[in-house]
């Protein structure tokens, strides 16, 4: 994935934090050595390659992909593609220009906008072809390959991933497949799919309502829906109307962002809550939501019980003051998370109910509240729905989260062990993929269980607008452990993708206040689009070693 | 450059989920108030700087969440801290007894030359008083506290609480401190000098239990 020279570094390993070792301190006494000297530095190492359309240059670490795409961005709107070119580390640069050209010419000349676009197409298949080459090539490098291939992830539906990307399989799989779960660039091309985004690019206002718009922007439903928007939303349709659903595809298809219209059922089939076959779900439905409002009746008048009421109340102080962002705050919704909670709490003794879980509960609920009303509304009144819907989306938001839970339970259990793996895992996969952010932080004394604790327990919900949390579980749900496993790459993109911010901070007080009120406010489907695209080469990279983030 | 502080040393708000640590804090050091502040996950940080007798006194703050479960994780900033507050909710009887449990926590795992301050929060709420000021008075003095009921929605008390503390750990090493001002006249970190001191330096990360030497 990346070239000889970053490699070594990449894969170096830091000789460990010794326990009990005195460590310099920051403050007056130790002042940080010397500003201007290390922005010099920075600079020099962080210049973005220059433009060479003829070689295509790989983008190695998170910034110099994002400094070459940046442009990009603005432009194109297209999720599939960047994550194409994400994880295939497509020439980005000859990509785009030519794109643009097209789009500049598209109006007056039908004709040469079909050539270009057949360019970009040859292109593509090009630095296809490169990065299969070299993919062998590394290949040979690494003795521990095939170790760890074997350790991939072997009972995971998408195994593909990792196991097609051993330099042993054929060329060919490894060029198909690699891009299978962003879609394929055969898909891209023949809808002329660069086109099309391009020009009905919709506008997006500078600031997004914090309030109101609860799905993601792109797919709302509104007048101004693409194109590729409209198609996609076919696909989904399509897929979705069979007596079977093909839940592999419908992975595939999802891992970019779920449409809002066919989000809910989408949701509900990938987490396993409802069955592939269509004419088993209403009755699956039923008899789930039956077996919910069993347990309210048997348990949910325990709350006040002696062993129960330390649940309970915990659960009873912390739903007033989630996040006002959703509609969590309206009387009914408060009394429906109660009962949710409190029912898993006691179902699942080994954790019972831990502050933060109450989070995910929202995702869940506000997209199916969704799938009853026809238009996204601003403070919607769930009370003006009809109490059969409410039911539904309780029982619904229940189980979904419980499925949710089943795989990140230790996260939750005593001492938190699944967290506490996890932040160090991350920690030591930052150190391979930027050694500066990891040593900056050492330097001043910042430890990754002081920001990244709650990054864990509350799967980044604190650090993201609820949009994005929507549509980041889109893609946690397509990837196999994408709440479990997948998340921790997710958040290693995430810690690099403010390194600017955080060299920039001289102090730990600094450094601390940044890391925990990060300025994702107006973050939106771009954003995460970018994030998950990282995260999916990271994890790429990594996953037929997972020893190498492991101490 | 102007030197921003003189002296920077870490306080820790402990007590039960819900007592009102984070609007305390959050009255401190931005003077605002939240009715309904969201629950703290693991621990946050904020800072501050006062002038006491003429020192500036940098202030880390570590705000815990209260949940049980989260005692794994907060217990590893016990031995870090200089200053504790113990804090309960006037509101909360059941707050009030739990002091118990997090003073010996912190008799556990904390150095022991913490300085401690027990606040009774939520003072305006008059009504729903379920704890006396005489029964927080006492428990103080049994501990050899100081003790302050405060209001972060009135404002009332929360400035004095803090500085007090402040004062406290100044006081608790200002042996420390006259020696480093003498020699160097410059800022200095307690937590530095107890580090040096090998007081408390054992890795954080480690499980809770880790060992000051």
């Amino acid at each position: 994935m990346s070239s000889d020279g970053n490699k070594k570094q990449f894969w170096k390993r830091n000789a460990a934090k010794v326990p009990g070792s005195i460590q310099h301190v920051y403050g007056a006494q130790h002042p940080p050595f010397d500003p201007l000297l290390h922005a010099n530095l920075i600079k020099a190492g962080n210049k973005p390659p220059p433009a060479t359309p003829g070689k295509p240059k790989k983008a190695t670490t998170f910034q110099e992909f994002e400094s070459i795409t940046s442009d990009a961005w603005d432009v194109g709107d297209d999720d599939d593609e960047l994550l194409a070119m994400a994880a295939q580390n497509l020439n980005i640069e000859v990509v785009m220009e030519t794109a643009n050209k097209v789009i500049e010419n598209h109006s007056k000349q039908q004709e040469r906008q079909r050539l270009d676009d057949t360019t970009e197409l040859e292109q593509r298949e090009e630095d296809t072809q490169e990065e299969v080459a070299e993919e062998e090539e590394e290949g040979e490098d690494e003795e521990y390959e095939d170790d760890r291939v074997e350790e991939g992830d072997v009972t995971s539906p998408e195994v593909s991933f990792a196991s097609q990307s051993s330099p042993y399989t054929d060329g060919r799989l490894v060029k198909s497949h690699s891009e299978a779960p962003i879609g394929s660039p055969k898909d891209a091309a023949s809808e002329h799919a660069a086109l099309h985004r391009q020009r009905s690019l919709p506008h997006r206002p500078p600031v997004i309502p914090l309030v109101a718009r609860m799905a993601d922007q792109n797919t709302s439903g509104t007048p101004a829906m693409t194109e590729r928007e409209a198609s996609r939303l076919d696909k989904f349709k399509q897929l979705l109307a069979g007596p079977n659903t093909d839940l592999e595809e419908l992975r595939k298809l999802s891992w970019s962002g779920i449409p809002r219209q066919v989000r809910p059922i989408t949701w509900k089939l990938l987490s396993g809550y409802l069955p592939a076959n269509a004419e088993r779900r209403e009755s699956v439905l039923q008899r789930k939501r039956q077996e919910y409002f069993g347990f309210i009746q048997q348990y949910y008048d325990s709350r006040n019980d002696e062993h129960h009421q330390d649940t309970y109340r915990q659960i009873h102080i912390d739903i007033p003051r989630m996040s006002p962002e959703s509609l969590v705050l309206q009387p009914k919704v408060t009394e429906i998370f109660e009962r949710i909670l409190f029912i898993w709490a006691i179902r699942h003794p080994a954790s019972g109910y831990v502050q933060g879980i109450n989070d995910l509960v929202t995702p869940f609920f506000v997209v199916y509240v969704f799938e009853y009303i026809e238009e996204e509304v601003e403070n919607f009144d769930v009370s003006s729905l009809q109490e059969e819907a409410l039911r539904n989306i309780e029982a619904d938001s229940f189980w979904c989260m419980s499925k949710l839970l089943d795989g990140i339970q230790d996260n939750y259990t005593f001492a938190q062990p699944g967290i506490q793996r996890k932040v160090k895992a991350l920690e030591e996969l930052v150190s391979r993929i930027d050694e500066s952010v990891h040593r900056h932080m050492q330097q001043y004394e910042v430890e990754y269980l002081q920001f990244a604790f709650r990054w864990m327990n509350n799967l980044l919900m604190r650090e993201l607008p609820l949009r994005c949390t929507i549509r980041l579980w889109d893609t946690y749900q397509a990837e196999p452990e994408g709440f479990s496993h997948f998340h921790l790459y997710v958040c290693a993109a995430f810690l690099v993708r403010w390194r600017k911010e955080i060299l920039e901070e001289r102090d730990f007080q600094g450094l601390m206040i940044l890391l925990q009120n990060l300025p994702t406010m107006h973050w939106g489907n771009e954003e995460v689009s970018v994030l998950l695209a990282e995260a999916y080469r990271l994890k790429f990279a990594f996953a037929d070693a997972p020893n190498h983030y492991k101490r | 450059m102007a030197k921003q502080y003189d002296v920077l040393f870490r306080l820790l708000l402990l007590g039960d989920s819900g007592v009102g640590k984070t609007c305390l804090l959050c009255r401190f050091t931005d003077n605002e108030f939240h009715p309904s502040h969201i629950s703290t996950i693991g621990v946050d940080f904020k800072m501050k700087t006062l002038v006491i007798d003429g020192i500036k006194v940098r202030i880390q703050i570590w705000d815990t969440a209260g949940q049980e479960r989260y005692q794994t994780i907060t217990k590893q900033y016990y031995r870090r801290a200089q200053g504790i507050f113990l804090v309960y909710d006037i509101t909360s009887e059941r707050s009030f007894q739990h002091i118990m449990k997090w003073a010996s926590d912190v008799d556990e795992y904390a150095p022991s030359k913490v300085q401690k301050i027990l606040v009774g929060n939520k003072s305006d709420e008059v009504d729903k008083r379920q704890v006396a000021t005489e029964q927080g008075v006492k428990l103080a003095k049994a501990y050899g506290m100081d003790f302050f009921e405060t209001s972060a929605f009135t404002n009332h008390n929360i400035t004095e609480t803090f500085t007090r503390l402040a004062e406290q750990v100044l006081a608790a090493n200002k042996k420390d401190l006259d020696l480093l001002q003498m020699s160097m006249n410059d800022e200095l970190d307690l937590a530095a000098l107890e580090e040096e001191e090998g007081l408390c330096n054992s890795a954080a990360g480690d499980q809770g239990k880790g060992c000051w030497c």
